[in-house]
């Protein structure tokens, strides 16, 4: 059936035959976004608005960033609205619905394509085309891609992070084995996996994280080491059909099964933070942004290593967080000129960096949060990943990011817990996510 | 307002079990046998809490779970009250919405229900059909065009969008007490309707004094319902001096896992406290025929 | 009180019946004017955006029936979907609505302690939110949970339960037994409103407890079991925080249920229109039960005003 475009008036008409909600529909229509680009720097008072996702022991770390950048900028106030982390992304939708988006959100990775494709968040490319004082290229390219759309930058990364292989010292001290090292390959992975890994221990003990798992960071981590790709660069193909990637997987899925240095799921699930943060595993997949946890909550010694080198060389994934300036700000200008400094080395530096809150995106900040008390000893690593073998995870330009994801996770589960082999289960991947991604893409077409 | 209605006088007794303390023994220990196993079983969220609140953050995801904690952290109440937010302001927030929408609930509700369970009219049934279709389809696909009806309204980032619709009816609660009222002997208001009392009489100087376990049902879970509303104010209200509760609560999550929970659970168990209160005193009104037998007014 | 000041005036040239329905009228005035103020337009606007591939955003078109279509006959998760909230909704209602009638029976006692015990029965249904979701990823946990420790007790060796596939959604049913508080207090609420002098009718009968039970305390009770069964229906339809906090409808679709398959359409698809859609599906199953259960209604619960 084809679906035939409809005007807002066409839409408003068929809308008014219910009577009574002739002014709500009405209501519903997105308002007309003013492109607010060229609007004069505001002379008197100016109120930026926020949509934060900052937990309340963040906060106050937030607002004294805004003191200082008031001190320089006394007609600029602050209002705030702090989102949970995981109704943030429902929220906003409904924000953009009624037109009352803040000035400038939080946008995570996997929402900034659809959000920019909506219009929800809109292009900074003018404003870093004439700001050569925002040194752009700083941030690393692998972060700044998350937020590009049509060619322009919308959102700014502000964390940018690695998979890397996290350990449990402790564990590794008990069993007298030495720390993974830099050259490590997956065999020596699998060896130390199995020598950590004790009886009656139900499969805990060597190595823990969603193992077979698709997603972005994690997706590209397991099979990028013997070769494969999850999905092509046009993000409407999957790729898990190749030779490497089904061998990448089947290696993943007999750590359970085959090895038995893994928990089945039903175990891992049942344990709340997982058993990583509960100190029952060995090794774990971990990013930067999971290291705050482990310092507030981990009962042992721990650290991390490179990402283990594969037959076809080294690769992880990687994602990130950002900030993006929405339709509806009345001050762009001013949104700006504050997501400058906040997105500077120096703000970077404050607000993620020497907080330990986060592996910034910026190159010239990461030192302030390798030597801050929320980084590990070898956090160094993080830096070389994205330096040199780190790759931003898809799907990230797709408008069936989320529902792509979906399709992996039921599956791959199903091979987590053995009632799926890894051969049927790529097949049932390839057959429910291609026309999902098909679809997407027709609609990115057709708008 | 004119002298009250007269009850039919009924004979006060007691359920066969109170009379023969024999068999009331027998039936005690029965009842003790099988109710109190169940209690404590249900008892457990409420121990968890308290533990997790007492903890140290390393001792919260150890593995078995610990469940006497060492040291205990009574400080953790304190702290996670005192330290992050404006606890007392979310607290003071709460009551005021909690309190207005019940009385708000009891009032248009009662008056809803009285007419759906004892009035005659034409097109009862359809109307009845849909109060009780409101209540079928998810607020997902609700939300956003509400938001927007009342963004449009003017009441965005106010206690409005939260504090006015109560005052309108509340779909679960029209149903109850209508089949409350239902269960009322119709005898009672035929006679009175005789007698020349008109319906807001009869509601007000008959029904409700008989439904009192039903009122008190309404304020136990309105009461619930407002305090623990998380979806609402989550989303129309934007500023931090007009929050409530149940969204303060939430804001100890961070992205990754970071929670401080032994703060969170500490100040969920006094946020807790105030509905085991009203909960408390509200079950006391469920007192046998209170009415109908006339021990007490 | 204004209102019924105004009804007690004698209207003049109404007759008794007139005058009865004016009331009824003036009486739900508030409802119907929130309904048409503040609820009417959502829910039509969602009836709306079922024909439409509204992103929730901005991106709009009219598609007729093309969401309908999609759902009904090239959506398996749709099925999946609707297999797994029935069979949930059955368990919930059932074990929910027998668990909270034996507490209230038990509790409607004037025995010393009874307060205190449905204080701890009413518990698990306020503790609610992410404290109680931890507790029960660990009360499931195959080894060392709660759930299983009691099984072991009687000699049952425990399932996986929410790492496995097909005992995720009865662990989730279980779970909601555990909120059995609340219906526990409508029916202590009902079984307080049934009159004394039934029961001391029946004991002058000379009828056995049993007796009592069916013919005094089950028929008077009726229109508030009703209620308790025609709620339960719907939450159990409706059911989404368990499975989003602790299941995130896996593993595979074990636990993918209704209103979470509408969740994952509106907010993290962008397909408000086909959430949309969805949901007026799911309305109208509910509404089909709902009027299922209110025809068989006729038949068992037992309304003192058609009685008299």
């Amino acid at each position: 059936m084809e679906a035939n475009q409809l005007s807002r008036r066409r839409f408003l008409q068929l809308a008014g035959t219910g009577a009574a909600s002739l002014a709500l529909l009405a209501a519903c229509q997105a308002p007309v976004a003013a492109p607010s680009g060229g609007e004069a720097p505001a002379a008197e008072g100016v109120t930026l608005t926020f949509g934060h996702h900052w937990e309340a022991a963040f906060r106050p770390h937030q607002e004294e960033f805004d003191q200082k950048y008031a001190e320089g900028h006394p007609d600029v106030q602050f209002e705030y609205t702090y989102n949970t982390w995981s109704e943030h992304n429902q929220i906003v939708p409904t924000w953009a619905a009624a037109g009352t988006l803040p000035d400038i959100i939080y946008v995570h990775g996997r929402y900034a394509f659809p959000w920019n494709h909506e219009g929800i968040v809109v292009s900074t490319q003018d404003f870093i085309d004439n700001d050569p004082d925002f040194d752009v290229d700083g941030i690393w390219e692998e972060a700044r891609r998350l937020y590009r759309y049509n060619g322009q930058q919308h959102g700014i990364p502000y964390d940018h992070g690695p998979m890397l292989l996290g350990y449990n010292k402790d564990l590794f001290d008990a069993a007298g084995l030495a720390y993974p090292a830099e050259d490590w390959s997956w065999d020596d992975f699998l060896e130390a996996a199995k020598a950590l890994t004790q009886e009656n221990q139900w499969g805990y003990g060597g190595y823990y994280n969603n193992i077979v798992e698709l997603g972005n960071e994690l997706g590209i981590s397991l099979v990028g080491p013997w070769g494969g790709e999850v999905i092509d660069a046009t993000e409407t193909k999957i790729l898990l059909d190749s030779d490497a990637a089904r061998t990448a997987l089947q290696w993943w899925a007999d750590l359970i099964h085959v090895h038995k240095v893994a928990p089945l799921p039903a175990q891992a699930q049942a344990v709340p933070a997982g058993p990583w943060v509960a100190g029952m595993t060995g090794m774990f997949a971990l990013a930067s942004w999971g290291t705050p946890t482990l310092i507030e909550s981990a009962s042992f010694a721990w650290d991390v290593a490179p990402w283990p080198k594969g037959p076809a060389g080294q690769i992880c994934g990687s994602f990130g967080s950002g900030f993006g300036i929405t339709r509806d700000s009345k001050h762009a200008d001013a949104a700006w000129s504050y997501m400058h400094e906040y997105l500077s080395k120096e703000g970077m530096e404050f607000m993620w960096g020497a907080s330990g809150r986060g592996s910034p995106a910026r190159q010239a900040a990461y030192d302030s949060w390798l030597n801050s008390a929320g980084a590990p000893a070898h956090a160094k690593y993080y830096m070389d990943a994205l330096t040199n073998y780190a790759v931003t995870g898809r799907p990230y330009e797709s408008l069936a990011g989320g529902e792509i994801l979906d399709v992996f996770t039921r599956n791959t589960q199903l091979v987590q817990s053995g009632d799926m082999t890894v051969d049927q289960a790529i097949e049932n991947i390839l057959a429910e996510g291609t026309p999902v991604l098909e679809a997407a893409a027709k609609r990115l077409q057709g708008s | 307002m004119a002298p009250p209605l007269t009850r039919p006088p009924l004979p006060h007794t007691q359920p066969w079990h109170q009379k023969r303390s024999v068999r009331r023994g027998a039936h005690a220990a029965l009842v003790y046998a099988l109710a109190v196993p169940g209690a404590i079983l249900f008892t457990i969220p409420l121990l968890w809490m308290l533990s997790t609140a007492l903890k140290e953050p390393k001792q919260i995801f150890l593995f078995p779970p610990k469940w006497i904690p060492d040291p205990l952290l009574w400080g953790n109440f304190v702290a996670g009250w005192n330290d992050f937010l404006p606890f007392n302001t979310f607290l003071a927030n709460s009551l005021i919405i909690t309190v207005s929408n019940i009385v708000g609930n009891l009032i248009s509700c009662s008056l809803a229900a009285f007419a759906f369970a004892r009035l005659r009219a034409r097109g009862k049934n359809l109307l009845f059909l849909l109060v009780l279709g409101t209540m079928l389809l998810p607020q997902e696909v609700t939300v956003i065009p509400q938001y927007v009806l009342f963004t449009r309204l003017g009441w965005n980032d106010s206690w409005l969008p939260l504090m006015v619709p109560p005052w309108f009816g509340w779909p679960f609660f029209i149903f109850l007490l209508r089949q409350f009222f239902m269960g009322i002997p119709r005898e009672l208001d035929e006679a009175a309707r005789l007698d020349g009392a008109s319906s807001g009489r009869i509601l007000w100087n008959l029904i409700l004094p008989l439904s009192k376990p039903a009122l008190a049902t309404v304020v136990i879970f309105g009461f619930i319902g407002n305090w623990n509303n998380f979806l609402y104010p989550l989303i129309y209200i934007r500023s931090m001096d007009k929050q409530v509760l149940a969204v303060a609560l939430n804001m100890f999550r961070g992205a990754y896992g970071n929670a401080n929970y032994q703060y969170m659970m500490a100040v969920s168990l006094l946020v807790l406290l105030p509905v085991l209160v009203v909960f408390f005193l509200g079950q006391r009104l469920f007192v046998r025929g209170i009415a109908l037998t006339g021990i007490k007014g | 009180m204004g209102l019924t000041a105004a009804s007690t005036r004698p209207r003049k040239g109404l007759s008794l019946r007139q005058r009865e329905e004016l009331d009824f009228y003036l009486f739900i005035g508030l409802w119907l004017v929130g309904f048409l103020l503040f609820t009417g337009g959502p829910i039509l606007a969602s009836l709306l955006f079922s024909f439409t591939n509204w992103t929730g955003l901005t991106t709009q078109e009219w598609v007729g029936l093309e969401n309908f279509r999609k759902l009904l006959f090239d959506d398996p998760l749709f099925w999946i979907a609707t297999r797994n909230t029935f069979f949930y909704s059955l368990g919930s209602v059932l074990l929910g609505t027998l668990g909270a009638l034996a507490v209230a029976l038990l509790l409607n006692q004037k025995l010393p302690g009874t307060t205190l015990m449905r204080v701890l029965y009413y518990i698990p249904s306020i503790a609610s939110g992410v404290a109680v979701s931890i507790l029960w990823i660990w009360m499931f946990n195959p080894q060392v949970g709660l759930v299983n420790y009691l099984l072991s007790l009687v000699g049952i060796p425990g399932p996986l339960w929410l790492g496995s596939q097909q005992w995720a959604l009865p662990a989730l049913i279980l779970k909601s037994t555990w909120a059995i508080g609340a219906n526990m207090i409508i029916l202590l609420a009902g079984l307080q409103a049934v009159p004394t002098s039934l029961y001391e009718a029946a004991k002058i009968d000379g009828a056995h407890p049993w007796d009592e039970f069916f013919n005094v305390t089950i028929p008077m009770l009726s229109p508030v079991l009703f209620y308790v069964l025609v709620i339960s229906t719907i939450s159990s339809f409706q059911i989404l925080t368990d499975v989003l906090v602790m299941t995130q409808g896996g593993p595979g679709t074990a636990t993918l249920v209704f209103v979470y398959y509408i969740y994952q359409n509106a907010f993290q698809y962008l397909k408000m229109g086909y959430a949309s859609a969805l949901a007026w599906i799911l309305f109208a199953i509910i509404l089909a039960l709902t009027l299922l259960q209110l025809w068989g209604s006729k038949k068992w619960v037992y309304y003192e005003d058609q009685a008299a």
